[in-house]
């Protein structure tokens, strides 16, 4: 089973062909990063560094886990070569079936115990991801769990965050995450602290539950489970009553100051770009980790097709056509490619226009809006497929009608690099929903006719030819 | 005190003024524990002065200002500023100023 813990997803991945060990010694100041994120930008390989500079030949470093739909497949127990439209459908059948954690009383992540002023976050081999950034990330390719102080809800986010000295750490959850909104709205009126704790290395479906799109008050633990088709065995933290994955490789547990703050950042995000968006964070003190006695420690060299474009964006679709078919918009399919960077949906519908296009883009940045470009398409265009999707875009989406932006304060993605620095820091934004599909009132009569294969031939003709394809081997 | 910091500032003029002013320092030299954070009051001189640690200069997307700087540390900080989360970090490290 690949999903089991993380060391089976890397042996999974091994044979599938989708892992390179690099056993010469490479720098985590920059050097093993950036042999990450060369491989994320031309769907290449997952890493594992076993002899980083400075570090015991205990400690070993992996890049990118899931940046590829192969990887993906393989974490949720798929073949690596399943079709894509397949690989969704399985995640959204698997989405629909939650299977609750259980809890343990031991694990491999309690190997080793180090306490309060034993703590030093310079000892564990946290590279420097890319040159510039404001310090070395420890979380990127993370699980961070945190608790409501109102109510049983217990939040499972992938979320940034940086080492600011031996034991204090700063971080980004986005104040409209689900934790920004937990501190926010519970530990910080009351002056109290709020306990994090920040998982390294866990199976995978427990990191994918943790950074997909998922509901307020949903149980990401239970999410975890019906992806990976088992139930994940959890254990307590030392310093607080968080529960984590027994098999993570990693734990770092923290408080979040309710009125101290340090310098985040800058950081080169998922978007692929370092936007700028420094200096309205949170700050955290470790109070304890626990690991493995030779553990991993796992890396997105975030940028350009990271590990969010395949996370993010399987999720972040299925929430979407989830939303769309509630509020009663006619969607068929919803994608987000990957070279997008989070930033553009591609939603087919049965019947399109601009009052739908409208209500799309309503709806899709009523809370918070992270696409800030929908492109909206008929059902005859494959959402998968991109040629067709900009093809349909190019020459169905009206340059002045077409177009419909929607403006927000407060909730807009301090990330999007299009935005001011001025918008940045104060949340405003937009979205524009592209409506590529032909009016409902144009008479079919007079309405163009696409010229391929699909749409301009015959039933017949398209089975002859694509019968000489098959003999043709093409 | 290493020989060589980086700082990020949203606005250079105000650390470049030739006044003592707060900033985060990230330090860089070698090993194990570089990119710590020390939070300082300071005077930032340039060009830099011999005797005293270099200090480059980023901007908020991380970009490196080509000149060196040096600084003169007056006092270290604690390691935290006050603020709400989420709160602007260049503020408070104006009010630090005092």
């Amino acid at each position: 089973m690949s999903n089991k813990d993380f060391r089976s997803f890397l042996a999974a991945i091994e044979s599938s062909g989708d892992l390179v060990t690099i056993d010469e010694k490479v720098d985590w100041d920059q050097e093993l990063s950036g042999i990450g994120r060369l491989s994320c930008e031309q769907d290449g390989p997952a890493f594992v560094f076993t002899n980083v500079k400075d570090y015991s030949p205990d400690w070993r470093v992996a890049t990118n886990p899931i940046a590829t739909w192969r990887r993906l497949a393989v974490g949720l127990n798929l073949p690596a070569d399943i079709p894509l439209r397949e690989l969704y459908q399985t995640y959204a059948d698997r989405e629909g079936t939650m299977i609750p954690p259980v809890v343990v009383d031991d694990g491999p992540c309690k190997e080793v115990k180090i306490f309060g002023d034993d703590v030093n976050l310079f000892d564990l081999p946290v590279p420097m991801v890319h040159d510039g950034d404001g310090g070395r990330y420890l979380g990127t390719w993370d699980l961070v769990v945190s608790k409501d102080i109102n109510s049983d809800w217990v939040n499972w986010g992938m979320y940034r965050f940086m080492i600011h000295n031996e034991r204090i750490l700063t971080g980004y959850p986005r104040p409209t995450s689900h934790l920004g909104k937990m501190l926010l709205d519970g530990y910080v009126p009351l002056g109290k602290a709020m306990p994090i704790a920040i998982v390294v290395g866990a199976d995978i479906p427990s990191h994918i539950a943790a950074a997909a799109t998922f509901r307020i008050a949903g149980n990401e633990a239970e999410l975890a489970g019906g992806l990976g088709g088992h139930a994940i065995e959890l254990v307590r933290c030392e310093t607080s009553d968080l529960y984590v994955p027994a098999s993570a490789e990693i734990v770092i547990e923290a408080e979040i100051f309710p009125d101290r703050i340090a310098q985040e950042g800058p950081y080169g995000e998922y978007p692929g770009y370092r936007s700028g968006e420094m200096g309205n964070s949170l700050c955290a003190k470790v109070t304890a980790i626990t690991r493995r006695r030779d553990p991993i420690l796992t890396l997105d060299t975030t940028g350009f097709k990271d590990s969010s474009a395949t996370t993010t964006s399987i999720s972040g679709a299925i929430a979407i056509k989830r939303r769309l078919e509630k509020h009663g918009v006619p969607v068929v399919d919803v994608y987000i490619p990957p070279e997008g960077g989070v930033h553009l949906a591609v939603v087919s519908v049965r019947k399109g226009g601009a009052e739908i296009a409208q209500q799309v883009v309503e709806i899709l940045t009523a809370r918070r809006a992270l696409m800030s470009k929908i492109i909206i398409v008929d059902d005859d265009v494959d959402v998968f497929n991109m040629s067709a999707v900009i093809h349909a875009f190019a020459t169905k989406c009206h340059p002045d009608r077409g177009t419909h932006i929607h403006r927000y304060e407060g909730r807009a993605n301090a990330l999007t690099p299009a935005y001011s620095l001025k918008e940045r820091v104060s949340h405003s934004g937009a979205t524009v929903a592209f409506d590529a599909t032909w009016p409902p009132e144009w008479p079919t009569e007079t309405t163009p006719i696409r010229a391929t294969l699909d749409s301009m031939y015959s039933p017949e003709i398209q089975k002859l030819v694509t019968e000489r394809y098959r003999l043709l081997g093409l | 005190m290493a020989d060589e910091y980086e700082t990020f500032v949203r606005d250079s003029t105000r650390v470049l003024s030739g006044r003592e002013c707060v900033l985060t320092l990230r330090d860089l030299t070698p090993g194990r524990s570089k990119y710590r954070g020390v939070n300082v009051r300071g005077v930032v001189s340039r060009p830099p002065r011999a005797s005293e640690p270099i200090l480059w200069i980023r901007s908020v997307v991380g970009l490196k200002d080509p000149q060196p700087c040096s600084i003169k540390i007056v006092e270290e900080l604690p390691e935290t500023f006050e603020g709400a989360p989420y709160s602007d970090y260049f503020s408070a490290l104006e009010r630090a100023e005092g």
